[in-house]
């Protein structure tokens, strides 16, 4: 197989629009002269066929996304927008939440630097390699994002649980009496997390890595850096902004995620989702779960915006 | 992480690269010896694998998370017995059988098919639209636009999936069929505004400016000019919408009722109510389907090429 082609379209996702706006401007606006009588002869010939054309998916949008998430998060039914508020200040200072959204971030977290220590090697060893392998490689690493959540996460329960792979070899080597507590663990969550987000990382940091020249290694090798110092110095710089995607994504998704905390952290390792989801349709407790909702919205917004500023600044420097 | 690369030359913040070799920089003592020799062969003959040790081992780790835990899956499926231990006793089909018997998976089955079916056409139907607006009509507010489309993927999908619950199933109170459509179909639109974009992007206005130079309406421009062009853009977004779709679980979590439940879900679950082999089997045939899915888009589209415009 010949190695995978480059990227259509920008590296990945990027989870913000100013993010998103800014790759557009590298790909997704079409470089084209601005005759001045050049849209009349494209598809669309007027604004008004463009406003019309856009009608149906803002409709779309408008119910199935933006108005009911608005009125769920400033005035869920019989709450008032005070209430929600006023929630959100309790959460930040109960005890118990705060655990909860400690453990959400700090996972997060976690799990975003073991995703990127894990995949960025994957990523440069595939982007450099010239073995026919690779492309096999990296369409493994691709495949998982394809493979439903609940699948994946199952593994571990196998893998993890009291009668699973790992406790049942620990037994039989005779290193341990019982089976050790594995699942229900703040260490389950994180594997399961990496597990999810590792195709993410590799991706991002895959098209990162395959725009930075090797030319440069080589120039960098033959001047006599060591290969630490060329990796150091030149792939890693270059392809920071990659990094910095991939790191968000994997942050947002991690602290949002819901299938991984419920089967591996179960009720004594609660984060911000399955919070929500038990006030939501446990206690139904509706100013809780505007409240949590909106603490994890506002957690990924804040972080992908701090990323579309590194990003910004990375790009003017 | 070992930390003993102490011969490479330490760059500020970074841990160790090691690469086997190390060589001192400045001395280069082996120089003498062998003089007018290149210090490595031309970049083609370089073997991978060899003196990345460091790399090397972090990316068997990745692969051993990704992968092995998928195996065990599989390995369980088989098993004789009738809890989920391991290694598995016995060899036998039973929970394949038990599986797609049981009528809360199959029935889930057809409804999570039949919902990102539709999902993802109608997101096809009113998104192919918007992205030609955005990239064709010349609108003021282009990126904000744009964005707009692509703000359901920043929001978290459980927080969708409880707005929607919330004001449309016991607000309005619609079905929850009509309410996961509604849901997943805003929530595969930016898949079709954001990667048929990018081969809109890259498609040559100046061939459908011959179209209708030579007399074809925009109508018949867009169905004979411009809409083969989007092609492999098209397919790359249902297939991400389909499975991004069928997966679900978030946005689905809460709209579930005892007529139309999605699969993952009622996966989920099962999971949660009895531990035995039968999640692992249904699980199995979904992996199996997904290869299926997935070889079939390498060999149409490639991988890359899906996955480089958009991935969730």
């Amino acid at each position: 197989m010949r190695p995978v082609a480059q990227p259509v379209a920008p590296p990945p996702r990027l989870p913000c629009p100013a993010l998103v706006g800014a790759a557009a401007g590298v790909v997704g606006a079409p470089v084209r002269p601005s005759y001045p009588d050049r849209h009349e002869r494209l598809v669309v010939t007027t604004r008004k066929t463009a406003l019309l054309l856009l009608l149906p998916g803002l409709a779309f949008l408008l119910v199935g996304f933006l108005v009911p998430s608005l009125a769920m998060l400033v005035a869920p039914p019989g709450v008032g927008t005070g209430e929600v508020v006023a929630r959100v200040g309790q959460m930040l200072t109960d005890p118990y939440d705060l655990r909860i959204i400690g453990r959400t971030v700090g996972l997060g977290l976690v799990v975003t630097v073991v995703c990127i220590v894990l995949g960025f090697p994957i990523a440069y060893l595939l982007a450099r390699s010239t073995s026919r392998w690779s492309s096999v490689l990296l369409a493994l690493a691709i495949f998982p994002l394809l493979l439903s959540n609940v699948v994946r996460t199952f593994g571990w329960l196998v893998v993890l649980g009291s009668q699973g792979a790992i406790g049942k070899l620990l037994v039989g080597l005779g290193l341990v009496d019982r089976a050790p507590q594995l699942l229900y663990t703040e260490l389950a969550i994180v594997l399961g997390l990496t597990q999810l987000f590792l195709p993410l990382a590799i991706i991002s940091c895959y098209s990162a890595v395959a725009q930075v020249d090797a030319g440069l290694d080589d120039a960098a090798r033959g001047l006599g850096a060591s290969r630490s110092r060329t990796f150091w110095g030149i792939v890693v710089p270059l392809s920071s902004p990659g990094i910095v995607v991939a790191a968000t994504l994997v942050f947002a998704g991690s602290v949002t995620a819901y299938t991984t905390p419920y089967l591996l952290g179960g009720s004594s390792q609660r984060m911000l989702s399955t919070q929500l989801f038990s006030y939501s349709s446990v206690t139904i407790d509706w100013a809780g779960a505007s409240a949590t909702a909106l603490v994890m919205t506002v957690l990924v917004f804040v972080v992908s915006g701090l990323a579309s500023l590194v990003a910004r600044k990375g790009a003017t420097q | 992480m070992s930390q003993t690369d102490s011969q490479a030359p330490a760059l500020p913040g970074g841990p160790d690269q090691t690469d086997g070799q190390p060589r001192a920089l400045p001395g280069r003592p082996d120089q003498s010896s062998r003089p007018a020799r290149p210090r490595r062969p031309a970049r083609p003959a370089r073997a991978p694998r060899t003196g990345k040790p460091v790399a090397s081992t972090l990316a068997v780790a990745g692969y051993v998370v990704m992968i092995v835990p998928i195996l065990f899956v599989v390995a369980t499926a088989f098993t004789g017995g009738r809890t989920l231990t391991f290694p598995p006793q016995g060899l036998s089909l039973q929970w394949f059988e038990k599986a797609v018997a049981y009528e809360p998976f199959t029935g889930a089955l057809v409804s999570s098919l039949q919902l990102a079916v539709l999902a993802t056409l109608i997101a096809l139907a009113v998104g192919v639209p918007v992205t030609l607006a955005i990239h064709r009509g010349r609108l003021p507010g282009r990126g904000l636009i744009e964005g707009m489309f692509l703000s359901p993927l920043i929001v978290p999908e459980l927080v969708v999936g409880l707005a929607l619950y919330q004001q449309l199933m016991i607000g309005f109170g619609l079905a929850n069929s009509t309410t996961l459509l509604i849901g997943h179909t805003a929530l595969m639109m930016p898949y079709a505004v954001r990667v048929t974009g990018a081969s809109l992007a890259l498609a040559d206005p100046s061939l459908e400016e011959a179209a209708r130079g030579l007399g074809a309406g925009p109508v018949r421009a867009f169905f004979t000019v411009t809409l083969p062009m989007l092609r492999p853009g098209i397919f790359s977004a249902a297939l991400l919408s389909f499975v991004t779709s069928f997966n679900n679980v978030p946005l689905s979590l809460l709209l579930q009722s005892r007529d139309f439940r999605t699969l993952p879900v009622t996966m989920l679950d099962y999971v949660q109510q009895s531990y035995d082999p039968m999640v692992a089997a249904m699980a199995t045939l979904i992996l199996v389907a997904t290869v299926v899915v997935a070889v079939v888009a390498e060999r149409t589209v490639g991988f890359a090429q899906i996955f480089g415009g958009i991935n969730k």
